[in-house]
């Protein structure tokens, strides 16, 4: 993948290394963590009010060391301890925690028992990794523009039904840095929820779930007809999987054991014999070898049943290639921590952005028929430079404007270092879906108190 | 209850009051067959009908327990249960004439299980027991009631289920989702329910069409969640009929947990009454099958040493897990971990004490090892289990249902239950060096081994070993101190 970042980037950055993919230092973190860092959106999104609340100030935050040490339990009494503390720690990543019945910095001084967990966002965690068996145009750590394609249909199909099935409002999609995406729910309601019921939103969405572990992948267990989140997801995954699995993966081109795994859903020995002829001895595309099941089931297979028996297969094997494969350790337990938003991912560089799933953030023109491209995300090198080179405008603009210096008009004039940088329509995206809890959350607790009065 | 026994004092009167009132019960208190048994009866009884609707009440409970033990189907135990209850606790439908007698029937439902919470609240294990129980006795009886005697049940405890019931608007506007989410959990139900049953897709169409739905937040319903087995929408749930009954079973628990800890916690007001007390002591005793504890004071202990525990008197007393732990132990000198825990907290169980037990288990070892070896490597263990070491808690004997849960012995072990752990021919072997020969009662034995039940299959060797004395019916062995404790007790009393 080529950087399609501005020309001053390309030049600043050392030739022929890849942006993309530079590890940041240890003063290139801490100058971000002073002045990039949009410090008060994180605070009001966990606070869920201006002014510091247990929410924040009993919420565990853990802290991952450039040496190797991870550091738990620490909390915050205010915003501004909480970016002090960040900047003078200056960790590889900060993570997330829930909150605690007692402040968790205290909890030396207080009885085993006394420290519960009380609430935490639900969230979910969607990483390329768990797509491996399946994703032919890479491996490991690395991600294209193609098998990104995965996580979009997982993250649209996981969104769908938070939001229509459980009702959640305030749900938020996060990059993680380099082959994933984490998906936050803030709205009280999911906070609050206990592990068990965590476990089964889980297993509700966890559709092929157990069937990753056991080997025998014959069939998904899917009961017909289909429940309505099945049904709802198969209408999603129908549409991208012609493009997505069979022309951008091509997973059966020449993979013998890839094509007997996807053999294996077919419930007629007969047929999967005589497919198995036909492709050992030419060589054909996974799109043609889709559209050969059909044909040769046609030909071969006259009873109706058993017809309609190898069309149900055809939708387990697409909901095998494409439905979201969950990490669910995250989800479940309500101690579990999770790397905050707009942190950096110590190997990549890249930051942690937030984005919508329907339409592309960036100034990046050419992503808008594609959304979020985590390979054009904003990197802490490049925004860097993008300040640096606002910073240099801005003094040549300065000094040929001396008049400008007044302190009163500084303030209202007074462009954040964010601003500066590509990072902003990801922070103004954030900005917004926090205004929008904070405002929510009020809403909310003006209603309880006026049940109270009357 | 309780409020009633203070009551007492003010003489008489309030006997004659709720003779008064008791002719508008069957209008609110009494007025389904079922309960929540939210309301604490506040008449007065006799202390005859005290103890007897007790008696009878536990007879039904003690069955189930029974059932439990055998792991029987819900409806395997309702043809159990149905005749028991229609013997000592009937709850018949209303009709003309019978009020009175259904009134009665109701009030003796409603007090016996009051009297029972204030023998079951005591500890958490009779607590588990109780609810358990319980919740299986309301099962089966609201599985006997008519679908509109259970709708009316439902909307009468409106209050405490918070269930509100779908229009049939609504209903047949979402009825595709609700079918194809749900069609397959109420299939399945219907089967288990009626094992001939078969029914095709247009049937079930038809039964779903029938079903009411209610809608509930899904906090309230994880398990119908994670299988996919209910239409969610919007944060809310959409339950059919079938699967109702489950959460219906829930609430009664949640509520009767509650209700349990609370009377626990005003007992100790009670206890001034000196004619309650007795009763509810020897309920608790006479009953010990449904939850064996060790009783610290048992007169038998005497005579339990480190000796004597070796001797013919006593281990003929031992159930076969007992007898074959101890056998391994004197044979090989020597016991793996599972197995010392096993056998140690049984003979702690029938009243060896520490000093005894260090004394035993060390003479026991000693061909095998030095003192020092023994001291460093064992001893703690042994003052843990009785609760010297470490976190000091008490430990209890194990149960059958803690020996049947733990892992099976391997070739090096002894612990775990001989029933099922041991192979058939050596399992013949043991029962005939406890003087059963008869082939019949062999193979009466056999046969609930080969049905997995094994503490039926204990219970039953117990009977044939006890045939000549009085007063073992009734008892089924579900710990191996229950079956030292009552043979030690029936030898004693014959």
């Amino acid at each position: 993948m080529e950087s399609t970042m501005t020309v001053e980037v390309s030049t600043a950055s050392d030739d022929g290394v890849n942006v993309a993919s530079s590890k940041p230092s240890s003063a290139d973190m801490a100058f971000y963590y002073e002045r990039l860092l949009p410090f008060r959106y994180v605070f009001q999104w966990l606070n869920h009010s201006p002014k510091p609340t247990k929410d924040f100030t009993m919420r565990e935050f853990a802290y991952e060391h450039r040496s190797g040490a991870y550091q738990r339990y620490n909390s915050f009494a205010t915003l501004d301890e909480f970016k002090k503390s960040v900047v003078s720690a200056n960790p590889m990543r900060f993570e997330i925690g829930p909150v605690y019945s007692v402040n968790p910095k205290e909890r030396k001084n207080l009885s085993k028992n006394a420290m519960r967990p009380l609430a935490k966002e639900l969230v979910f965690d969607i990483d390329l990794t768990d797509y491996d068996g399946i994703r032919t145009c890479c491996s490991g750590t690395k991600i294209c523009e193609k098998c990104w394609k995965f996580i979009q249909v997982a993250a649209k199909i996981i969104d769908r039904s938070l939001k229509e099935d459980f009702g959640f409002k305030h749900l938020i999609w996060v990059f993680s840095g380099r082959r994933g995406a984490h998906c936050w729910i803030s709205d009280a309601r999911a906070r609050n929820l206990d592990e068990l019921t965590r476990r089964s939103i889980v297993e509700y969405l966890d559709v092929l779930g157990s069937k990753q572990a056991k080997m025998g992948k014959q069939s998904l267990n899917l009961k017909r007809p289909f429940h309505p989140h099945i049904e709802r997801s198969f209408e999603i995954l129908k549409t991208s999987f012609v493009e997505i699995v069979l022309n951008d993966q091509d997973p059966w081109n020449d993979d013998n054991e890839q094509i007997d795994e996807m053999l294996a859903f077919l419930p007629d020995k007969d047929l999967q014999q005589e497919l198995q002829k036909k492709w050992k001895n030419s060589s054909s595309n996974s799109k043609q070898k889709w559209e050969d099941i059909g044909i040769v089931a046609e030909k071969i297979i006259k009873n109706q049943a058993r017809l309609n028996a190898v069309n149900e297969a055809k939708k387990d094997i697409i909901f095998y290639y494409l439905y979201p494969r969950l990490d669910v350790e995250v989800s479940r337990q309500l101690i579990h921590l999770l790397k905050s938003p707009f942190c950096i991912h110590p190997s990549t560089g890249n930051i942690c952005v937030p984005f919508d799933l329907d339409y592309n953030l960036s100034d990046n023109r050419d992503d808008d028929g594609y959304g979020f491209n985590p390979m054009h995300a904003p990197n802490l090198i490049t925004i860097q430079n993008e300040l640096e080179l606002y910073d240099s405008r801005n003094v040549d603009r300065a000094s040929s404007q001396p008049s400008t210096d007044d302190e009163n008009e500084a303030p209202t004039t007074k462009v954040l270092d964010f601003e500066k940088t590509s990072l902003k329509p990801y922070v103004n995206y954030f900005a917004k879906f926090v205004n929008d809890l904070v405002k929510d959350e009020l809403k909310s607790q003006k209603r309880d108190r006026d049940d109270l009065e009357f | 209850m309780i409020r009633q026994t203070k009551r007492r004092t003010a003489g008489r009167r309030n006997f004659e009051n709720g003779m008064i009132f008791q002719s508008s019960k069957l209008d609110k208190l009494y007025s389904h067959r079922l309960s929540f048994y939210d309301i604490p009866p506040l008449d007065e009884i006799t202390l005859e009908e005290f103890e007897l609707w007790a008696i009878d009440r536990l007879k039904v409970l003690i069955e189930i327990e029974s059932c439990i033990a055998r792991s029987k189907s819900v409806k395997e135990m309702e043809s159990i249960i149905k005749p028991l209850l229609s013997k000592y606790l009937p709850i018949s439908t209303l009709s003309k004439g019978n009020e009175k007698q259904i009134e009665l029937e109701r009030k003796k439902d409603h007090y016996s299980h009051f009297i029972l919470r204030l023998v079951f609240c005591r500890s958490e294990d009779l607590r588990k027991k109780f609810i358990k129980t319980e919740s299986i006795l309301f099962k089966i009886r609201y599985n006997l009631m008519q679908p509109k005697e259970q709708t009316n049940f439902i909307n009468d405890n409106n209050d405490k289920l918070n269930w509100s019931y779908i229009n049939n608007e609504e209903k047949e506007q979402m009825f595709e989702q609700l079918f194809n989410a749900t069609g397959s959990a109420i299939r399945s139900q219907l089967i288990m329910d009626n094992e001939n049953l078969s029914i095709n897709n247009e049937q079930l169409r038809q039964h779903v069409k029938m079903e009411n739905f209610i809608k509930l937040p899904f906090e309230k319903i994880p398990h119908l969640l994670s299988a996919r087995s209910i239409f969610i929408r919007n944060g809310e749930g959409y339950i059919p009929t079938t699967l109702q009954i489950n959460l219906l079973v829930r609430e009664f628990q949640n509520m009767l947990e509650n209700n349990l800890i609370k009377t626990f916690q005003s007992l100790p007001r009670l206890d001034e009454d000196d004619r309650l007390l007795p009763v509810l002591n020897s309920l608790s005793r006479n009953f010990a099958s449904v939850q064996y504890e060790v009783d610290s004071n048992n007169e038998n202990v005497g005579d339990i040493n480190s000796q004597s525990i070796l001797t013919n008197e006593i281990t003929k007393h031992y159930p076969l897990c007992g007898k074959h732990l101890q056998k391994t132990l004197s044979v090989n000198h020597h016991l793996r971990y599972q197995g010392r825990q096993q056998l140690g907290l049984f003979l702690k169980g029938i009243g060896l004490n520490i000093d005894e037990a260090l004394k035993f288990w060390s003479n026991q070892f000693s061909a095998n090892m030095t003192m020092e070896k023994f001291n460093k490597e064992y001893k703690y263990n042994i003052r843990h289990n009785y609760g010297l070491e470490g976190a000091r808690n008490k430990y209890r004997p194990w149960d059958c249902a803690t020996i049947l849960s733990k892992p099976k012995p391997n070739k090096q072990e002894a612990h775990g239950c001989p029933y099922r752990d041991l192979n058939l021919d050596s399992l013949v072997s043991n029962l005939n060096d406890m003087g059963i020969n008869d082939q019949k009662d062999i193979n009466g034995v056999i046969e609930h081994v080969n049905k997995n039940e094994y503490t039926v299959a204990c219970t039953k060797v117990f009977e044939l070993t006890h045939k000549n004395m009085k007063g073992n019916e009734n008892l089924h062995i579900n710990h191996p101190n229950l079956y030292f404790d009552r043979s030690r007790q029936l030898e004693k009393s014959s």
